[in-house]
C-alpha cells in the first residue's frame, strides 16, 4: 500500500470536496424548512434546527471523507496525487448528484409514468426490475465521465479547476459549522 | 440570684413541647377527610394525549371504544363535564401541572414553556415529601417536565420506551437540555423514509436501514405503521406500560407518578387486533354546520375518526393492563389513580384534530376519572370542572399544603364547601399570540351554568368585534343550535364577563 498517495494539501482538497455537496444539500433543505420551523415555535429554535443540521453535516462529511480517502488506495499507483484527488472528487460528486436527484424525486413529487408502473407491476419481480432499470440509467452516467477522465487531460484539468473553486465555498460552510457548533453548545449549556 | 426560668418550668415546658408541635398538625389533619388521615397514599396521574370524552362510551359515545375503562369506571368517580384548559398539549398539560389557566402560566404557544414564576409552582413541587416520578412519550410534554425537573426525583427519558436503537438514546441523553429541537433536527436529518428526503444525503439511508432492521419483527403487528411521536419516533404503548408498571412497586413510597402517554394522539395507528375494527360499523355522527375555521372534508373526517376510535381501543386495553399490574403488585390498594387527558380531538364541522382555533366540545371536553383506594362503587359528578382543579384536589386528598397559587378548586365530592353553581370555567387557545403580549388573537370558551360562550377574536376569519357563539350544553351537548342571537341577554352578560376577565389577565402584559 502506497501511504504517500496523499499530500496534506490533497487531503484538504478532498475533504473540502466531500464537504461541499453534503453542506449544500443540508443548507438547501434547512432554508426550505425555516419558515415552518419559525412558525412551529420561534426564530431561535429555527436557528437551532439549522445549527444541528450543520453539525450533522460536518460529521457526515468527515465519515465520507474517510471512506473516499480509503478508496484512494486502490487507484493505479502510477497516478500522481492531484490526478488521484481529481478522480475521487469526480466519483464523489457524481454519486452526490445522484443522491440529491433521488431525494428531489420526492421533493418535487415526481412519479413514474403510469405505463411504466403498470408494466413493473406485471413483471415477475417488480423490485428487481426497478433496480435493474435504475442501474441501466445510473451506470452510464458514472462510467462515461470516468472514461472521459482517464482518456482526456482536459477533463482532469477541469476537475482540478473545480476543486480549487469549490474549496473556498466549502471553507465558508465549515465556518457555518463552527457557528452552528457554538449555537448547539449554547442551547445545551443554557 | 433567682432564676426567672426554673428547672421545673423547663420540665413543664418540655412536656408541653410535643403537644405544641402536634396541635397544628392535628388541626391540619382535621381539615381533611378520614381517608387522608391514614398512611399517606400514592398518587398516579395517567394522561392519554388528545383523548376526547366525546369518543368514550362512558360519556355517551355509541362506539364501544373503551370496554375495559367502562368496567373499571364502575368503581371510579367519573366527572361527566370535565374540561381541558387549552385545546392542545402545551397549554392543556401546563394547566394540569400548575393548576392555573394558560393566560397565567403562559405556555400558550406550540412547545411553549411556563413563565419563570411557575417553574417552581407545579404539581411536583406541591408533593415535595413524595418520591416523584414522571414519563412521557411526547416531546412537548417533555419540554414542560424538563422545566420542572428539579422537583422530579425520577424523570425517565422519553426515548427509553421508543423503538429506537441505543445510539439514539445516547444522543438524546447528550442533548437532553435541548431535547425538542434536537429531536426535530435528528428527524429532519435522518428519517428519510417518511417523506423521501432528509438533510443527510448518505447517512440517512444507512440510519433508516438500521432502524428497519431494529423493528422488522414487530411490523406485522401494526398494519398501518407504528404509533409514533412527531411521525418519526416509533413506540409501542405496551413497552411503556410494562416498564412503568414494573417500576412502581420498587420506588420509595409514597410516590407521585405522572405518566403522559402519546396515544390516541395522531397518527392513529392501532395494532392488528384493533385495526379496521370499526370499519363499516354503520356509525353516523350528527351532521354539524361547517366552521368558519374549517380545514378538511367530511369523507376524510369519518375515516380519520374511525382510525382514532380504533386507536382508543389500544389505549383502553393498555390502561386496563396497567391497572391490573398495579392491582396484582398491591400498589393499587394504596394509590389514587387519576385518568385524564390534556385536550380532546375533533372530527366535525370540517375540522380534524386539535390545536386549531375552535373550542367545540370534542376538543375540550376530556375524561376525568378518579380511582379512589378501596372504592367499590361508582359515582358520577355532573358539575362542570376544569383541569386546573386536579392539582388542588390531589394536594387536598393527600393532606399536602394547599398550593397558594392554584386557580382551581377542590373537586366534588371531596370539597367540603360544596361547588359554586355560578362558577365560571375558561378554556383558552392563543397559539399564535406572542407569549408575553396581551392576548390579541385568541379563542376563549366561558362555561357557566348550562351555557357555553365561544369568543374568537383577532383572526382573519373573524370580524373586528370577534366571532361569538352561545350554546346550552346541557340540552344541546353537540352544540348544534347557536343561541347567540336568540338569547341576547345571556350572551351579552357572559361576553361582558369574559371581556372583563380578558382585560384583567392582559393588564400585566400591557
Amino acid at each position: 500500500m502506497n501511504l504517500k498517495r496523499y499530500s496534506k494539501q490533497g487531503l484538504l482538497s478532498l475533504f473540502l470536496i466531500c464537504a461541499f455537496p453534503v453542506h449544500f444539500w443540508t443548507l438547501l433543505l434547512v432554508l426550505r424548512d425555516m419558515s415552518w420551523a419559525i412558525q412551529r415555535t420561534n426564530a431561535w429554535d429555527a436557528i437551532g434546527l439549522a445549527s444541528y443540521g450543520l453539525l450533522y453535516a460536518l460529521v457526515e462529511c468527515i465519515l465520507l471523507f474517510c471512506v473516499v480517502a480509503c478508496l484512494g488506495f486502490i487507484l493505479p499507483s502510477g497516478w500522481n496525487v492531484d490526478k488521484g484527488i481529481a478522480f475521487l472528487s469526480l466519483l464523489f460528486l457524481l454519486t452526490a448528484a445522484w443522491a440529491m436527484l433521488a431525494q428531489l424525486f420526492f421533493i418535487w413529487n415526481f412519479s413514474l409514468p403510469a405505463w411504466l408502473l403498470k408494466s413493473l407491476a406485471h413483471s415477475a419481480h417488480p423490485l428487481r426490475t426497478l433496480y435493474a432499470g435504475s442501474l441501466v440509467v445510473v451506470v452510464p452516467t458514472i462510467l462515461l465521465p470516468v472514461i472521459l477522465f482517464i482518456r482526456s487531460s482536459k477533463v482532469v484539468s477541469f476537475m482540478k479547476d473545480l476543486i480549487e473553486r469549490v474549496g473556498p465555498l466549502s471553507m465558508l460552510y465549515l465556518f457555518f459549522d463552527l457557528v452552528g457548533f457554538i449555537i448547539v453548545l449554547v442551547r445545551n449549556l443554557a | 440570684m433567682k432564676h426567672p426560668f426554673s428547672r421545673r418550668d423547663f420540665l413543664r415546658m418540655a412536656g408541653a413541647l410535643p403537644l405544641g408541635l402536634t396541635v397544628p398538625h392535628l388541626l391540619q389533619m382535621l381539615a381533611h377527610p378520614a381517608s387522608v388521615q391514614n398512611n399517606p397514599k400514592n398518587v398516579l396521574v395517567v394522561v392519554f394525549d388528545a383523548f376526547s370524552a366525546f369518543d368514550i362510551p362512558v360519556y355517551g359515545f355509541e362506539r364501544q371504544t373503551t370496554p375495559t375503562i367502562a368496567q373499571l369506571a364502575k368503581r371510579a368517580i367519573v366527572y361527566r363535564n370535565h374540561f381541558a384548559s387549552g385545546n392542545f398539549t402545551s397549554p392543556g398539560t401546563a394547566s394540569l401541572l400548575t393548576g392555573v389557566l394558560p393566560w397565567t402560566h403562559r405556555a400558550i404557544n406550540l412547545n411553549g414553556t411556563v413563565t419563570g414564576s411557575f417553574v417552581e409552582r407545579n404539581l411536583f413541587r406541591a408533593f415535595q415529601k413524595y418520591y416523584r416520578i414522571a414519563y412521557t412519550h411526547n416531546g412537548i410534554v417533555s419540554t414542560l417536565l424538563n422545566q420542572f425537573r428539579t422537583d422530579i426525583d425520577e424523570l425517565i427519558p422519553r426515548e427509553r420506551y421508543y423503538l429506537e436503537p441505543s445510539y439514539d438514546l445516547f444522543l438524546s441523553e447528550l442533548f437532553k437540555n435541548d431535547s425538542d429541537i434536537f429531536s426535530v433536527s435528528w428527524a429532519r436529518n435522518m428519517q428519510v423514509n417518511e417523506n423521501g428526503y432528509a438533510y443527510s444525503l448518505y447517512l440517512s439511508h444507512l440510519y433508516e436501514y438500521l432502524q428497519e432492521k431494529n423493528v422488522e419483527d414487530l411490523k406485522p403487528r401494526f398494519p398501518g405503521g407504528f404509533p409514533t411521536y412527531d411521525l418519526v419516533h416509533p413506540f409501542l404503548l405496551e413497552t411503556a406500560i410494562d416498564g412503568l408498571g414494573k417500576r412502581l412497586p420498587h420506588i420509595p413510597k409514597p410516590f407521585l407518578g405522572y405518566f403522559h402517554f402519546m396515544p390516541p394522539h395522531e397518527p392513529y395507528r392501532a395494532p392488528v387486533e384493533f385495526y379496521n375494527k370499526f370499519q363499516g360499523d354503520g356509525y353516523r355522527p350528527p351532521i354539524k354546520p361547517i366552521s368558519i375555521f374549517a380545514n378538511a372534508n367530511h369523507k376524510d373526517l369519518a375515516d380519520e375518526r374511525r382510525k382514532y376510535d380504533e386507536f382508543i381501543l389500544y389505549c383502553d386495553r393498555e390502561f386496563g393492563r396497567l391497572y391490573n399490574q398495579l392491582e396484582s403488585s398491591g400498589v393499587l390498594e394504596n394509590t389514587w389513580v387519576i385518568l385524564t387527558s390534556d385536550h380532546g380531538e375533533m372530527f366535525e364541522r370540517g375540522i380534524e384534530g386539535h390545536g386549531l382555533e375552535v373550542l367545540y366540545q370534542p376538543v375540550i371536553r376530556i375524561p376525568l376519572m378518579i380511582f379512589e383506594p378501596g372504592r367499590e362503587t361508582g359515582m358520577t359528578i355532573d358539575t362542570a370542572t376544569n383541569a386546573i382543579d386536579v392539582l388542588p384536589t390531589l394536594t387536598y386528598l393527600t393532606g399536602q399544603a394547599s398550593p397558594s397559587w392554584a386557580e382551581g378548586t377542590v373537586l366534588p365530592p371531596f370539597a367540603t364547601a360544596g361547588s359554586d353553581p355560578n362558577r365560571s370555567l375558561y378554556t383558552v387557545q392563543a397559539r399564535n399570540n406572542p407569549k408575553y403580549d396581551p392576548l390579541i388573537q385568541a379563542s376563549i370558551a366561558l362555561i357557566k351554568n348550562n351555557y357555553k360562550l365561544h369568543y374568537y377574536f383577532g383572526y382573519p376569519q373573524t370580524a373586528q368585534a370577534g366571532f361569538m357563539q352561545l350554546f346550552d350544553i346541557k340540552s344541546d351537548p353537540e352544540e348544534l343550535v347557536d343561541l347567540y342571537l336568540s338569547k341576547p341577554d345571556t350572551a351579552a352578560e357572559l361576553l361582558q364577563e369574559l371581556k372583563q376577565k380578558l382585560d384583567d389577565v392582559n393588564k400585566p402584559y400591557q
